[in-house]
């Protein structure tokens, strides 16, 4: 039975349309990889300055840990702790604490109840 | 044309290789970007939910890149052939496209213009794959790698051209398969690529006119 294949070897029109073809997509690649490697380079430097920013407007503050703030401690000692500056007591919790997500509803319906006069706030709330 | 006897081997191992990785890519890849693009969850859990499917995707991605790459490293002179073959419009192609090369039926075609390795139906379908691929990648890699980087206006461009592109590559492959597995006039091309490469000369000498001439003087 007689076996047909093609020879091995290119013309020069042959190697310079395959060099060709890969000149353009490399070209074209490239364009599109510099575009990509600048953005992530200037993303890069704008949230580092961002980051610098943020830390330089920390250090310039005069109180920078709200435990040492003698207005927060003062507002334990008349309200949310009487007598004393104690964290995370219930009323503390219930009034300064944010809810997210799944509990919001049942905030949402604990709010919505009639506000009864002498109650304590919170004095339902499981911490 | 029927004294035409013996075997044509028309796709090398390298070739065949190549488009088996090729096709179980496009399978996976296309699999995977409808599973998450429609949210539909038997098609993400086939391979493991639709964050494994999403890491599934930009993998065969790669190797749909890696691929191509490695073969035309390797057999350069292969794929120069196939690019000049590709690329060789002549007004034969110019008479096979007018008749669609006979495979519609409302068209009654006498004689088909003779053909290179590829008729003209596979010389457009190779380049709108190759320029299809490269949009394919050249959106793809941005939107795994870069997405916190670039704007948002050309990350949302990437998806559109992405989506799109996709939507008409499976449209032409699939033609390519109804046309090379099903298709009784031309469904003889399926062994050659997907199996042993042999086609039998005697098909070549009527489907590839033109580039069995060139064999039969080589031989």
């Amino acid at each position: 039975m007689t076996l047909f294949s093609e020879s091995g070897g290119i013309t020069r029109r042959q190697f310079f349309k395959g060099s060709g073809i890969l000149l353009v997509s490399a070209v074209i690649t490239g364009i599109f990889a510099k575009i990509g490697f600048d953005a992530s380079a200037a993303s890069d430097e704008y949230i580092n300055k961002r980051i610098a920013a943020m830390y330089t407007l920390d250090e310039k503050m005069t109180l920078r840990k709200s435990h040492l703030n003698p207005e927060i401690a003062q507002i334990y000692k008349d309200f949310l702790s009487p007598g004393e500056v104690k964290p995370l007591t219930e009323k503390s919790e219930r009034l300064l604490h944010t809810k997210y997500g799944k509990d919001i509803p049942a905030l949402i319906e604990e709010l919505k109840k009639p506000h009864e006069p002498g109650a304590q706030p919170g004095a339902n709330h499981a911490a | 044309m029927s004294d035409v006897k013996g075997k044509v081997l028309k796709h090398g191992d390298s070739t065949r290789t190549m488009h088996w990785v090729h096709l179980l890519c496009f399978i996976i890849l296309g699999l995977t970007g409808i599973g998450f693009y429609w949210e539909i969850g038997f098609i993400e859990n086939i391979f493991g939910g639709g964050a494994n499917a999403s890491l599934v995707h930009r993998w065969a991605g790669v190797v749909f890149l890696a691929g191509p790459l490695l073969y035309i490293f390797f057999n350069f002179n292969r794929f120069a052939r196939f690019m000049d073959t590709i690329s060789h419009i002549t007004k034969d192609d110019v008479g096979w496209l007018k008749v669609m090369g006979g495979y519609l039926p409302f068209i009654k075609v006498d004689q088909v213009p003779p053909q290179d390795k590829y008729n003209a139906g596979q010389k457009m379908l190779g380049w709108l794959i190759i320029i299809g691929c490269l949009l394919m990648i050249l959106t793809g890699f941005p939107m795994w790698l870069w997405r916190d980087a670039v704007p948002a206006v050309f990350l949302s461009l990437c998806y559109n051209v992405h989506f799109w592109t996709a939507i008409i590559l499976i449209l032409l492959v699939g033609g390519h398969f109804f046309l090379a597995a099903i298709h009784p006039k031309s469904r003889v091309e399926f062994s050659s690529m997907m199996l042993d490469g042999y086609i039998d000369a005697e098909i070549s000498a009527h489907h590839n006119e033109k580039w069995f001439k060139e064999l039969k003087q080589d031989a």
